[in-house]
């Protein structure tokens, strides 16, 4: 086991040995280990997202820009803007798309770390998997209790007053991208055409 | 609502797959590293595992171990290259895991002693490069969906191709290819990168940036003066100009104010499999081939290109991810990956500072002839034996 989690081993195993029954303090460890993963990712994003926020603002603005004027190109029959509106949204959408795998980094190291030390302590524990003869072992688990984790944290998440700021400012992102227009904003809506007979 | 409900069935189905795929094929044996460590003669020299030495990549004794530092400050590298130019970050993220950390090095000097373990090693290296970007999909994606940009039937075009490719490569090759194979496919992949990128670079890929620009921008000045006085009923007009004339299995055609647009729905099958068997094959994570491919080859919009090669990259990853990891129980160093992914958001802080300084271009540059030097010395190495450029 690396160094680092050799000193932070005390500590974490500590929360499984909660219940004294063997079973259930491994659910309930991994769960709450993959909570504090959980809840350290999200804080590192928010920080990451707060301090990249002008240069994502600025990428976000290109991308609905060259979105829009591509649609209003096609909206008003000019094929070559739409192209050439459509070209540029694409670029401006390949540097959101790349600036967005960095930035989920942050959210993503914690599960790692987590990983490594219930490999150095759980490696060969394994759960049977009825009638199939595989057994899932201690990253199913982790896998399984982060996702359930994730949920729970969601409903919580805004309640709490620093991830309700962050949420206030992703809501303006959520407003601008209403901004942006698609298809539907010129292909006649279904209920329209049949209501129509067309 | 409709949407919606297609997205939850579809979802459904798609993730029902990956499971059958996971679990059908063949049981995950616990242990397979430690089977193939038991395999290799024991001692020092070159091709030997000594028992005594201290644990290093994947626990291996005597094995490279990268300090911690090294792999952040990599990791830097990486994500200053995601968040500044974009496309190579996970072509560097390969060559730290196989150059930098010796660890392909490593790897080879068990290709007669132990090949299992050489072909585990390699196996290994290419999964730890799709975690560095195609778990990253995963945020990406639910940002997307987020958004409402998710186009459900073609990204499910994109991503059954993609599904198939990556379960099909790891399924067929992992335990097959030996790192010097891997190295030499690397370093091809690696000039088409540099392909792409000195494409970009040159006078005719410049002036057509340029047109494009100002051709946009000429059409947002008069759209924006025209559109000032445009009434109701006129742009209604426009609404209803548009038709759909076929819609079939092998074409989508529709019209509008007689301009026709067309795409074949196979294009994305197609492109989804052979993108994700290259991603799946080779560890990297395909999203600079899925952008091009969309936008160029399929002359796609961007809000379809947007989420659908989101949703594709994040969906073939996993199925990859989970072929080499559960039904081919292939081992990954966690800490590695993990001290990675800190280098990778720090370096996604500095980018947005360095490209108010550095020109684009220059980066662009800068990245081709690491792209020829890095792809000559893989290729070389991989293919001869020996790499003629030095540090390679």
């Amino acid at each position: 086991m690396h160094e680092l989690l050799l000193a932070i081993d005390p500590f974490l195993i500590a929360l499984y040995r909660m219940s004294g029954y063997a079973l259930l303090d491994f659910f309930v460890g991994t769960f709450i280990l993959a909570s504090i993963a959980l809840v350290i990712g999200e804080f590192t994003i928010s920080v990451l997202f707060l301090i990249n926020r002008k240069h994502i603002d600025k990428i976000t603005g290109d991308v609905v820009r060259y979105q829009n004027l591509s649609v209003d190109a096609l909206t008003a029959g000019d094929k070559e803007s739409y192209s050439s509106a459509n070209k540029l949204a694409n670029e401006a959408f390949g540097k959101s798309f790349f600036m967005q795998i960095a930035l989920s980094a942050g959210s993503l190291w914690p599960i790692f770390f987590a990983l490594s030390w219930m490999q150095g302590r759980f490696a060969q524990i394994e759960f049977p998997l009825m009638f199939t003869g595989m057994s899932v072992g201690y990253i199913g688990v982790f896998l399984l209790m982060y996702a359930t984790a994730y949920l729970i944290f969601k409903r919580i998440k805004y309640k709490l007053p620093y991830f309700r700021r962050i949420k206030n400012i992703l809501d303006m992102y959520d407003q601008r991208s209403r901004e942006m227009k698609d298809f539907s904003d010129i292909v006649p809506q279904r209920k329209q055409t049949s209501a129509s007979g067309s | 609502m409709q949407s919606k409900s297609w997205l939850i069935v579809s979802s459904v189905v798609v993730i029902a797959i990956a499971v059958a795929a996971v679990l059908c094929v063949e049981p995950a044996f616990a242990g397979k590293l430690e089977d193939a460590i038991a395999q290799t003669p024991q001692g020092a020299g070159k091709g030997m595992i000594d028992p005594k030495a201290a644990p290093g990549f994947m626990g291996i004794p005597g094995a490279p171990q990268p300090f911690w530092l090294y792999t952040i400050l990599w990791g830097i590298w990486v994500g200053w290259i995601f968040s500044s130019v974009g496309a190579f970050g996970g072509v560097m993220a390969g060559v730290g895991h196989i150059t930098v950390f010796g660890l392909a090095d490593y790897g080879k000097t068990f290709k007669d002693s132990n090949p299992t373990l050489n072909k585990l090693l390699t196996d290994s290296i290419r999964v730890c490069n799709q975690y560095l970007v195609g778990l990253s999909a995963l945020i990406s994606s639910a940002t997307y969906y987020r958004m409402g940009r998710l186009v459900l039937p073609l990204g499910l075009c994109l991503a059954g191709g993609g599904i198939l490719g990556a379960y099909l490569v790891p399924v067929f090759t992992a335990g097959k290819v030996n790192l010097s194979m891997y190295v030499g496919y690397f370093g091809l992949v690696v000039f088409a990168v540099a392909g792409v990128l000195f494409y970009e670079t040159t006078p005719k890929g410049q002036a057509s940036r340029k047109a494009a620009k100002a051709a946009t921008k000429a059409f947002e000045d008069a759209h924006i003066r025209k559109t000032a006085g445009a009434s109701t009923a006129e742009s209604d007009e426009h609404a209803h100009g548009v038709r759909v004339t076929r819609w079939s299995t092998s074409k989508i055609i529709f019209t509008f104010y007689g301009v026709e647009f067309s795409f074949n729905p196979l294009w994305p099958i197609i492109g989804g499999f052979v993108i994700s068997a290259i991603s799946a094959f080779i560890g990297v994570g395909g999203g600079f081939l899925y952008v091009p491919f969309l936008t160029s080859v399929a002359g796609l919009p961007m809000f379809i290109v947007a989420g659908t090669s989101a949703l594709a990259v994040l969906v073939s990853m996993i199925t990859s991810i989970f072929t080499y990891m559960f039904v081919k129980s292939v081992p990954i160093d966690w800490i590695l990956v993990g001290t990675e992914l800190v280098g990778i958001f720090i370096g996604s802080i500095l980018g947005p500072v360095t490209s108010k300084y550095i020109p684009e271009i220059w980066l662009k540059r800068l990245f081709v002839v690491l792209a020829l030097y890095v792809g000559i010395g893989y290729t070389t190495k991989g293919f001869l034996g020996y790499s003629v450029l030095p540090g390679m």
